[in-house]
C-alpha cells in the first residue's frame, strides 16, 4: 500500500528531505496548475524539524511528517484564509479549525492554503479570485470544484494529503477529476467548527489521499465528537484497522446496490467503465442488486434550494466593517452594498440574491419549507435501500472533466455536474471517489454510498474496489 | 382592578410589553467567553464564536442561561412547550451584531400570569455588542450575554400599572437569582394601542421609567391626533430618553423583514420532564400557591395577600415578623405602609434596611397601646431609612403614648381648670365643647395622649365637676 511504504519510508528516511521534495515539485509546476492561494513553506520546514527530531525520540504522531495542503476556507492560525474571495483577500485567521488542531496534534505538516472556487460556490475550480485551478492530468481541462487546489495538490504530488470541503460534492467532484481519493464523511463525524461557511447542513471537511489507507488512516485523525460543533458524534477512530485487517474473502460478504437513476445522463464510456468494475465485484463473489430511488431526481434543485438560503445568511457577515475588502457608502445599507457589489465574484452574488429571495418572508412557505420537506423524502430513499444493502455503487460525475471556460457562462449547465454527488449531502450519509481507469487520457471516478456512520462499510467498498481495479 | 385603570378606562387602553433581560451565567451563550461585559476593558471577553470569525461555530447553548430561563417561566406560571425548540437566525445588518444575524430561540414556555397580566411565550436570545455611534466604535464584550425575552399579552390598563408591573416582576426575577444585576439589564419593546387608533411599538426602551415616560407621552400624544381629526397608523416609534419623546423610526409599509431561518449550526433542544421536575423542585414556592396559603394560614384578605406575593422579599419578611407578632396587622402594615414607602424611596426590602423585627415590635407597640396609628406610619418610614430599632425610634420621637390613668386624669384636671368657658358649655349641652378640650388635651401631651381613653376619662371628670 503506497500511504503505509511511505510512511515507513519516513520513519527510517528524512522528513525534511520529504517536504524538500515536495516544495520542489511545487516551485517547478504550481505557477502552471495555480494549486495554492498561500504557501507556508517556513511554518512547514519549521514544522518538519520538530517532528524530525520526534521520529528520532520514537515518540511522533501518527502523521509522522506527512505533507498535507488545506482548502482555503479552513482555518489554520496565524494564515491568511480567503475563501477564494477578494472579500476576505487579507483575512488572517485567528485560530485553528478543529481538524486542523488535530491534524497539528499527530505531526502533519501543513504545507498551504489550496485554490477552491469562490466561497465553495463552484463545481469546475474556475471561479476563484486567485484565478482557475488546473488539472494536473492535463492542464487544458478543469480539476473540478469546489476543492480543486486540495485534488490538484495531491495528484501533482505537492502534498500526501489534502483536507477539503463537501456540501454537494465538492470534495468527490475534483477527486474524480483528477484521479485521486476523496471521501465525504457522514454529516457530523468530523467538526466543522473553523469550516467557513456556505451550507451548514450540508456540508463538512473531509480527506483526500493517493489511497484508500491514507483516506482512512486522515480519517482516524480528523473525526469525532467536538464542543465547538455541536451536530458532531463519537467516531470510533480506528478506519485504518480496518483496511489493515481486510482480507480478500470480505468482498464475498457485501451486499451492493446500483442505482438505474445514478446512470441516466451519465457518458456511454463513463457508464461502462463503472459497470464493468461492478461485474469484477461481482465475480470476486460480491452480491449486487439493482434498485431505486425515485426521489433522486429532485436533488438538484432541493439542494441549490437549500445552498442559496443558508449560503445568503452565512454571508451576511461579510459587509466590509471589521475585516476585508470595505467600500464605503452613505448610510450601513448602502456600505454593504457596495462592499458586495465591487467584491464579490458573479455566482457568489447569484446565489446571495437567490437566497435572500427564497427566504423572504412570503416566499418561504412555496420554496424554502417545501424543500425542506422534500429533503427528508431523499433521506427515506436512501434509508430504505441501506436497510438491505452495506453499499450503493456508481459514478461520481456524470461527464468528463470539461475545458476550462466552457461552463462558465451557463449556471444551470454547471449545476447539474452535481446530480450524482449531492443526494449523499441531502441525505447526510457518507460517500467516496476513487480512481478506476481513463477515458480519452482524463481520470474516470467511481463513488460508493454508505449509510449515515456506516464509514467502517465505505472504506472496507474502497478497499475491495482498491484490489479489485488492481492496486496494491 | 389595576392601578388607575379607571383613568384610562373610556381609551380602552392596551399596553403589552416584550421584556427583555440578561440572564445571569459565568460564560456566553454560545461560547466560554467571560459574560463580564461591564468590568473589563472594550473587547476584552472575545474569541472567534463571539465575533463570529469566518467558519466559528456555536458551541451548545450555555446550560445555566437555559436553566435560568426555564426558572423564570416555570415561576410565571408557564408551561414548557414539548417539542424541541429550534434556535433561528434573525437578519438585520447593524453593527453591533457581528454575524448580521441574531441567534434568537422558538417560544420555549408559555401560557403564564403574573400579576393578573398574562405571559404568552418566553424565549432565549443573544445580546449583540455594543455600538457607539459617534465614535464608530463596537465592544463586542457584550455580543453574546445571554438574554431572556418575555412577551406579555396585552392586558396592562395604564402606565402605572405598567411600571408596577415591572418593578415587581424585576424583584421576582432579581429574588430568583436568574438575572444580571447591572442597569441597564432591562430593556423593553412596547406595544400600545388606545380606542379608535391601531397599535404602535416603541421600540428598545431602556429602563421602568423610561417605559412609563414613554406611555405617558404616547397616550396624550395619540389623544391629541385622534382629536385633531387625525389617525394612527400601524408603526414602529422609538424612545428618545433625552427628551422623554417618542419619534417615528419605520412606517409599516417598511415593515422590517427579518427572513427567520432554523440556525443550521445547532441541533434542536429537547427539555425533558426530568429537567423541569429538578427545576421546579429548586423554585421558590409558586406565587399562587404561596397565595392560597397565606389567605388559609394567616386569614389574610385577598388584597393584602396579592400585594404581599407579588414582591417575594417582602412575602419573606412579612412571614418572619408574624411568628412574633398578630399576623392580621403584620400583613396589613407590609402589603400597605411599607410598600408604599419602598415604592417613594425607589428601593425594595433587599435594598433598604428593613427587617422583620421592625414590623413585629411596631405590631407590638400598637396593640399595647403605646404607639399611635398616625405615629406608627411615620415610625415605619424611619425604620425603611435608617434600619434603627422601633424602641430607639420611640424614643427619639417621643412617640410613647400617655395611657396611664393617673397622668391622663391630671392632665385632664389641669385642663378643665384652665377652661372653665368651655366646661359650663358643656353642662349646657354643647357636645363641641368636648371635642374641644379633647383637642387641648392632645396638644398638652403633644399628641401622645391614648385616645379613647382620654375621651372616657375626660367625659367621667367633667360629669364629677357638674
Amino acid at each position: 500500500m503506497f500511504t503505509r511504504d511511505l510512511i515507513e519510508d519516513l520513519l527510517s528516511k528524512s522528513v525534511e528531505e520529504h517536504l524538500h521534495n515536495k516544495i520542489e515539485e511545487i516551485d517547478k509546476r504550481n505557477k502552471e496548475i495555480n494549486a495554492f492561494i498561500t504557501l507556508s513553506t517556513e511554518e512547514a520546514e519549521k514544522s518538519s524539524k520538530e517532528i524530525q527530531k520526534k521520529i528520532n525520540d520514537g515518540i511522533q504522531g501518527k502523521l509522522s511528517g506527512l505533507v498535507i495542503s488545506i482548502k482555503d476556507n479552513i482555518a489554520v492560525s496565524n494564515t491568511r484564509m480567503t475563501c477564494g474571495s477578494k472579500v476576505l483577500e487579507n483575512y488572517i485567521a485567528p485560530y485553528d479549525a478543529t481538524v486542523i488542531n488535530l491534524i497539528k496534534k499527530e505531526d502533519g505538516i501543513i504545507i498551504g492554503k489550496c485554490n477552491m472556487d469562490e466561497f465553495a460556490c463552484g463545481s469546475d475550480g474556475t471561479s476563484s479570485y486567485f484565478g482557475p485551478t488546473k488539472n494536473p492530468r492535463n492542464i487544458d481541462y478543469v480539476p473540478g470544484g469546489s476543492s480543486s487546489g486540495s485534488a490538484a495538490s495531491v495528484a501533482a504530488d505537492f502534498s500526501d494529503f489534502s483536507i477539503g470541503s463537501d456540501t454537494g460534492g465538492s470534495i468527490r467532484g475534483p477527486a474524480s477529476f483528477c484521479g485521486v481519493y476523496g471521501f465525504k464523511p457522514s454529516y457530523g463525524l468530523v467538526s466543522r467548527y473553523g469550516l467557513s461557511d456556505m451550507a451548514m447542513s450540508l456540508e463538512g471537511p473531509g480527506p483526500f489521499a493517493k489511497d484508500t489507507y491514507g483516506i482512512a488512516l486522515l480519517l482516524d485523525v480528523i473525526s469525532g465528537k467536538d464542543p465547538r460543533d455541536t451536530v458532531t458524534v463519537q467516531s470510533n477512530n480506528s478506519y485504518l484497522k480496518i483496511v489493515e485487517n481486510f482480507k480478500d474473502g470480505d468482498i464475498k460478504n457485501m451486499n451492493i446496490a446500483y442505482a438505474k437513476e445514478f446512470f441516466e445522463g451519465v457518458d456511454e464510456n463513463i457508464k461502462n467503465m463503472i459497470l464493468d468494475k461492478i461485474g469484477m465485484l461481482e465475480s470476486q463473489g460480491a452480491k449486487i442488486e439493482e434498485v431505486s430511488l425515485p426521489n433522486i431526481k429532485y436533488s438538484i434543485p432541493i439542494y441549490y434550494l437549500v445552498v442559496f438560503s443558508e449560503f445568503s445568511s452565512a454571508m451576511s457577515k461579510f459587509d466590509g466593517f471589521k475585516y476585508g475588502h470595505y467600500t464605503g457608502g452613505q448610510d450601513i445599507v448602502e456600505a454593504v452594498s457596495n462592499t458586495r457589489e465591487t467584491s464579490m465574484g458573479t455566482e457568489v452574488k447569484r446565489r446571495v440574491l437567490l437566497g435572500t429571495f427564497i427566504t423572504m418572508e412570503e416566499f418561504k412557505g412555496r420554496w424554502y419549507t417545501k424543500a425542506l420537506k422534500a429533503r427528508s423524502a431523499i433521506k427515506e430513499d436512501f434509508k430504505r435501500i441501506f436497510n438491505s444493502y452495506d453499499l450503493l455503487i456508481g459514478p461520481t460525475m456524470p461527464t468528463l472533466p470539461w475545458k476550462i471556460g466552457e461552463k462558465i457562462s451557463d449556471p444551470l449547465a454547471m449545476y447539474s455536474s452535481d446530480i450524482l454527488t449531492a443526494s449523499a449531502n441531502l441525505a447526510g450519509t457518507c460517500a467516496s471517489s476513487q480512481p478506476v481507469g481513463y477515458v480519452k487520457g482524463l481520470p474516470v471516478g467511481l463513488q460508493l454510498h454508505a449509510d449515515s456512520l456506516s464509514e467502517s462499510k465505505l472504506i472496507k467498498g474502497m478497499r475491495a474496489v482498491e484490489i479489485v481495479c488492481g492496486g496494491m | 382592578m389595576q392601578l388607575h385603570e379607571d383613568k384610562y378606562k373610556d381609551l380602552n387602553l392596551k399596553i403589552g410589553l416584550e421584556i427583555h433581560v440578561q440572564l445571569k451565567t459565568n460564560q456566553k451563550i454560545f461560547c466560554e467567553c467571560s459574560s463580564d461585559y461591564i468590568n473589563s476593558p472594550p473587547n476584552n471577553n472575545i474569541c472567534p464564536i463571539c465575533t463570529s470569525q469566518p467558519g466559528s461555530k456555536p458551541m451548545g447553548i450555555n446550560e445555566t442561561a437555559l436553566e435560568n430561563l426555564l426558572k423564570i417561566g416555570l415561576f410565571l406560571g408557564c408551561k414548557a412547550y414539548k417539542k424541541p425548540f429550534y434556535i433561528q437566525r434573525k437578519h438585520y445588518f447593524y453593527p453591533d451584531l457581528p454575524s448580521n444575524y441574531q441567534r434568537t430561540s422558538q417560544p420555549i414556555l408559555g401560557n403564564g400570569i403574573f400579576m393578573g397580566v398574562g405571559i404568552w411565550e418566553i424565549h432565549i436570545e443573544e445580546d449583540p455588542g455594543r455600538y457607539d455611534l459617534r465614535e464608530g466604535k463596537v465592544d463586542f464584550n457584550r455580543s453574546g450575554v445571554p438574554l431572556a425575552e418575555i412577551v406579555t399579552a396585552p392586558e396592562i390598563k395604564s402606565p402605572e400599572y405598567a411600571r408596577e408591573f415591572l418593578r415587581d416582576l424585576l424583584l421576582s426575577l432579581e429574588y430568583l437569582g436568574v438575572i444580571r444585576g447591572e442597569s441597564g439589564s432591562i430593556r423593553a419593546d412596547v406595544n400600545i394601542s388606545i380606542m379608535g387608533g391601531n397599535r404602535i411599538e416603541i421600540k428598545n426602551v431602556n429602563s421602568v421609567k423610561g417605559i412609563y415616560k414613554a406611555l405617558k407621552y404616547e397616550i396624550v400624544r395619540q389623544k391629541a391626533v385622534l382629536q385633531r381629526g387625525g389617525a394612527i397608523t400601524m408603526e414602529t416609534r422609538h424612545f428618545d430618553e433625552a427628551s422623554m419623546i417618542t419619534k417615528t423610526l419605520r412606517k409599516k409599509e417598511t415593515v422590517a423583514d427579518y427572513r427567520y431561518i432554523p440556525d443550521p449550526d445547532l441541533v434542536p433542544v429537547y427539555i425533558g420532564p426530568e429537567m423541569l421536575n429538578e427545576i421546579e423542585s429548586v423554585l421558590p414556592e409558586f406565587p399562587h400557591a404561596k397565595k392560597k396559603r397565606f389567605i388559609e394560614e394567616y386569614s389574610l384578605g385577598e388584597e393584602i395577600v396579592d400585594s404581599l406575593i407579588s414582591d417575594l422579599y417582602l412575602s419573606d419578611l412579612f412571614e418572619e415578623s408574624a411568628k412574633n407578632s398578630n399576623p392580621l396587622e403584620a400583613g396589613k402594615w407590609c402589603a400597605t405602609e411599607l410598600k408604599r414607602r419602598l415604592n417613594e424611596k425607589n428601593l425594595s426590602v433587599s435594598t433598604s434596611k428593613i427587617n422583620p423585627k421592625h414590623i413585629s415590635d411596631m405590631v407590638g407597640f400598637i396593640e399595647r397601646g403605646e404607639l399611635s396609628v398616625k405615629n406608627a406610619k411615620w415610625i415605619i418610614e424611619d425604620a425603611v431609612d435608617t434600619g434603627e430599632e422601633i424602641p430607639v425610634l420611640m424614643s427619639k420621637k417621643n412617640f410613647y403614648q400617655i395611657s396611664t390613668e393617673d397622668t391622663l386624669v391630671r392632665i385632664i384636671e389641669k385642663i378643665i381648670a384652665e377652661n372653665p368657658k368651655a366646661v359650663l358649655d358643656f353642662k349646657s349641652g354643647n357636645q363641641n365643647a368636648l371635642h374641644f378640650l379633647f383637642g387641648k388635651v392632645v396638644n398638652e401631651t403633644e399628641g401622645r395622649a391614648e385616645p379613647s381613653k382620654t375621651i372616657k376619662l375626660l367625659k367621667d371628670k367633667l360629669c364629677a365637676v357638674a
